[in-house]
């Protein structure tokens, strides 16, 4: 038992463990456990070597030397590169003075995408009206009162600048302007469709649209 | 010497493990009903006890303080009496012990469910349970540093080395993170604010997985693993060096987890290099393990308690290889926020604590009732399950993991991100969730067998209470002699040893979170951000109440692919006013920091907020947000302003002298001012309901550096 510790170490040779023929330590047992003399594995040593290494270089390059970027100029790096990105993209420029609603399956479709993914948020998935009015009515809050219609234009400038005032961001940075004329076309499809849960009418009645 | 008589305690022991498998049987249950709930928001059941934002923290403190705590106190109360040949130092501290932590995990419950936390992860429950952990704490170690003091061994065994480390180190981290004002019998605010309590949490958080997750469960390796493959430890040596390494530099890793965040740049480097040094002395004790069964691995195929072993070291080997790698700059800007983590820690939880403790008990249960196990095969059958169950369970998370991140980063070639919509990310990744769930399911399975299998076993044996032993009485211990070793005078020396270890611990910390207290220039002052409104306060508490932190972060991290999605990247100065911090650490929905920016990506009116906090099904039928109708009925505790406000200012927030008085008058200005414009989007809502304080929290959140761009370039 523990007690008897101390003297086998004195016990001439050391005790040698039968299945892995390594030493045991002598007068290292705990309730019949026993501990064997190995030396650290060598790999192991040189893991640890390697991994104090790479941090003493870590903490050299990021934090004196200035060998890699801070977290800031790295972000710096990558916003130029997308600047970069928005500045070559194929210009999705149209002439929004004389837009007209596209009226191609794959511009709706695109459109649709883009309904969606944003303003079905507020104006529900089916253009029904949720938080933002109903976009498939008859009723509009943005049109041009004055000549009794609403035009792609009117809508376009909404997206644009946004209705603060009522919780409507600008889109402007959120979607080109191909973008926001392919979703407008889709908005405009939708007219008559009587979805399910249509919200009241807001706005005014308008007789010409589109 | 006169050999002496006595008995080891194996009721406590008994009664420890009775309450690891109640509280693994509780606390994983739990955990299943959060992995539900992601996948049916019907499962929130429309009460505030039981959405997923009070659901987690209970199932994550369940598993982690109850199931794996009991587990710690089951090794610890069966191995120190015999590795030191003593009986506990005293019977009445190891009841105090048991009912105590017991009582804990009982309240900690209860007041989860019912809404009371910090909102700081993993150190949730509220100041006078945060007491009663450090006096209950106190206990244990005394009566363990008792046992140890009154022991018939000369040496201590390198289990104990672990045992010690364990105590000295959760007592301090939980103190220190704990610490807090109370601003009422049950709430508090803490001391710490923005980036300050984010460094410490997370020094407390990385290390309470340090040292309650790992150091003591490899002091129980140490005992069990050579105990049931009856053969000796592989390596003394290696134990020495993995051990001090071990405890000294786990203690510096926690900053790991605010990578990339507005963290000083040398503080999360330090995270980085002394998480990957951390590799090593991680392994030190896994190859101590596996190797120790060299030249018995024929009877690792049969022994379940072995093969339980063997997978549970074999799962600490992979997360503390992994958790290195998740600590490099360039992975963690993909793992982070996303499920990988969750993956990871669950190879830890599930593998490594959860297989461990189940060989343990599979082991300790038929010797303390002094029969054979009631069925091996049944224990092989759980094995296996849980095994899959862990497969399940962790490949289908890092598989969601990294297709949030790719989903999150990717751009289209003109410059926009492919997914602006986040719900389209969440819906994704929903079969990774079912999956995950199945996972879990396997393995609480085989919970359920071992607990079938432990009381045919119990009810077949007869259970030893007071187990006979007998030893010679220690000598006198003398000064160190000639030709012993400085460590192992140290093993004979058990309080020297306590004293050491507590100094490798505390080096670390120190050096890591004083500086950001003394020198200014780590955290800018940004002259624009101002001390929350009242009706924000209480916002912002309801926020913290709710859990919302648990699915939503408040930490845009330097990439374009955050600024461009939720705006201007978060800074440091930001945050000086929030006691405690709301940062986060996974994004199961957006992230919110920039909430409140009208020029911003993701500003929405109140009429929005209203409408989906009330019921986010309806404003997206795809989102799994649970709902919160009663924040519409419950009113805001415009009691508790005042004492709020007077806690804030003792804690160093500018509120005019005085102010906690008039703080309800301008509570009201505000409250009717957001309650009119609800009503002009036709919802009707009296001011002083819970939402309009939450909506006025929200839509403040990121505003004060967009207000004026000046603050932005300094």
């Amino acid at each position: 038992m523990s007690n008897t510790d101390e003297k086998n170490i004195h016990h001439g040779e050391p005790e040698i463990d039968e299945l892995t023929k390594n030493r045991f330590l002598g007068g290292h047992e705990y309730d019949g456990i026993r501990e064997l003399d190995n030396k650290l594995p060598s790999w192991w040593v040189w893991l640890f070597i390697i991994t104090v290494v790479f941090s003493a270089v870590y903490l050299l390059g990021y934090q004196v030397a200035g060998w890699w970027p801070s977290q800031k100029a790295e972000y710096e790096k990558e916003m130029a590169q997308l600047a970069e990105m928005k500045k070559s993209a194929p210009q999705n420029n149209v002439d929004v003075a004389t837009m007209l609603p596209l009226a191609d399956a794959a511009s709706l479709d695109a459109g649709k995408e883009t309904f969606k993914k944003i303003c079905s948020t507020c104006h529900g998935m089916n253009g029904q009206g949720l938080v933002g009015p109903d976009m498939t009515d008859e009723y509009w809050i943005h049109g041009d009162s004055l000549n009794n219609k609403v035009t792609i234009q009117d809508l376009y400038k909404v997206v644009i600048t946004g209705v603060l005032e009522k919780g409507m961001i600008s889109y402007k940075d959120q979607l080109s302007p191909v973008q926001i004329q392919q979703v407008l076309s889709y908005i405009i499809s939708l007219q008559g469709t009587k979805p399910a849960g249509a919200k009241a009418p807001q706005g005014r009645k308008y007789d010409k649209f589109g | 010497m006169e050999l002496q008589k006595f008995y080891y305690d194996n009721k406590i022991v008994r009664l420890f493990a009775y309450a690891t498998i109640l509280w693994g049987v509780v606390g994983m249950l739990v955990g299943l009903l959060a992995a539900l709930q992601i996948m049916f928001p019907v499962l929130n059941f429309g009460l505030e006890f039981t959405t997923y934002g009070r659901v987690r923290p209970l199932h994550t403190n369940a598993v982690i303080f109850a199931f794996v705590g009991n587990g710690i106190f089951t090794g610890v109360y069966y191995s120190l009496q015999r590795l030191l040949k003593a009986r506990m130092f005293s019977d009445v501290l190891s009841r105090i012990h048991f009912w105590g932590w017991q009582l804990i995990i009982v309240l900690a419950a209860v007041t989860l469910l019912a809404g009371f936390t910090t909102g700081k992860e993993y150190a949730e429950l509220e100041w006078p349970i945060d007491i009663l952990i450090a006096g209950i704490w106190v206990v244990f170690g005394w009566n363990m540093m008792g046992t140890i003091l009154k022991r018939r061994v000369k040496h201590i065994y390198v289990a104990i080395w672990f045992y010690i480390a364990t105590f000295v180190t959760v007592a301090v981290l939980h103190i220190v993170n704990s610490i807090e004002i109370p601003w009422s019998i049950m709430k508090s605010y803490s001391l710490f604010a923005g980036v300050q309590d984010a460094l410490v949490q997370w020094w407390y958080g990385h290390n309470a997985v340090a040292f309650f997750l790992t150091t003591p469960y490899l002091g129980l390796m140490y005992y069990f693993v050579p105990k049931a493959a009856n053969r000796p430890v592989y390596s003394y040596k290696l134990s020495i060096i993995h051990f001090w390494a071990l405890i000294f530099l786990y203690i510096w890793a926690g900053p790991h987890h605010l990578l990339y965040t507005s963290l000083p740049d040398w503080a999360q480097a330090l995270g980085t290099v002394f998480s990957i040094m951390l590799i090593a002395p991680s392994w030190g004790g896994m190859i101590n393990g596996l190797l120790t069964l060299r030249g018995v691995w024929d009877k690792v195929r049969e022994e379940p308690v072995l093969k339980f072993f063997v997978v549970a070291i074999t799962a600490y080997g992979m997360s503390t290889f992994e958790g290195p790698m998740l600590s490099l700059k360039n992975i963690n800007a993909i793992s982070h926020y996303t499920n990988w983590t969750i993956g990871h820690v669950h190879i830890g939880a599930l593998g490594w604590n959860g297989f461990l403790t189940f060989g343990m008990l599979y082991f300790l249960i038929p010797k303390m009732f002094n029969t054979k196990l009631h069925s091996i095969k049944l224990a092989n059958l759980h094995f296996w399950i849980g095994t899959l169950g862990i497969l399940f369970y962790s490949i289908p998370m890092y598989w969601a993991g990294w297709t949030e991140a790719s989903m999150w980063k990717q751009f289209n070639p003109t410059g926009d991100l492919v997914y602006p919509n986040y719900l389209e990310i969440v819906t994704q990744i929903m079969p990774m969730h079912y999956m995950r769930a199945f996972g879990g399911l396997l393995y609480y399975t085989g919970l359920l067998i071992l607990v079938y299998n432990v009381v045919k076993t119990v009810k077949a044996g007869s259970f030893v209470k007071e187990e006979a032993a007998e030893a010679y009485a220690l000598a006198k211990e003398g000064k160190r002699g000639s030709g012993e070793g400085f460590h192992r005078f140290l093993e004979r020396k058990p309080v020297r040893f306590m004293i050491f270890a507590i100094v490798a611990i505390l080096i670390g910390g120190i050096v890591e979170i004083i500086p950001t207290y003394l020198i200014k220039s780590n955290i800018p002052i940004i002259a624009t951000v101002k001390p929350y409104s009242p009706l924000e306060l209480h916002g912002r508490d309801i926020y913290i109440k709710e859990g919302c932190y648990n699915c939503h972060s408040q930490m845009i991290r330097p990439f374009r692919s955050e600024t461009e999605r939720y705006g201007e990247y978060s800074k440091s100065g930001e945050f000086v006013y929030d006691h405690p911090f709301q940062f986060g650490s996974k994004r199961t929905g957006p992230d919110l920091a920039r909430e409140g920016v009208k020029s911003g990506k993701i500003y929405k009116p109140d009429s929005w907020h209203y409408n989906h906090m009330m019921d986010p099904q309806k404003m997206n039928s795809q989102s799994i947000m649970p709902k919160y109708p009663w924040l519409a009925n419950k009113s805001i505790d415009m009691g508790s302003t005042a004492a709020k406000i007077r806690v804030m200012q003792y804690l160093g927030v500018p509120y005019p002298e005085g102010y906690d008085l008039k703080a309800n008058d301008d509570l009201k200005v505000q409250a009717t001012a957001i309650a009119d414009g609800l009503k002009a989007s036709g919802i009707d809502v009296a001011s002083d309901k819970e939402i309009i304080a939450l909506i006025a929290y929200l839509q403040r959140l990121g505003t004060d550096i967009m207000d004026s761009p000046a603050a932005l370039t300094k």
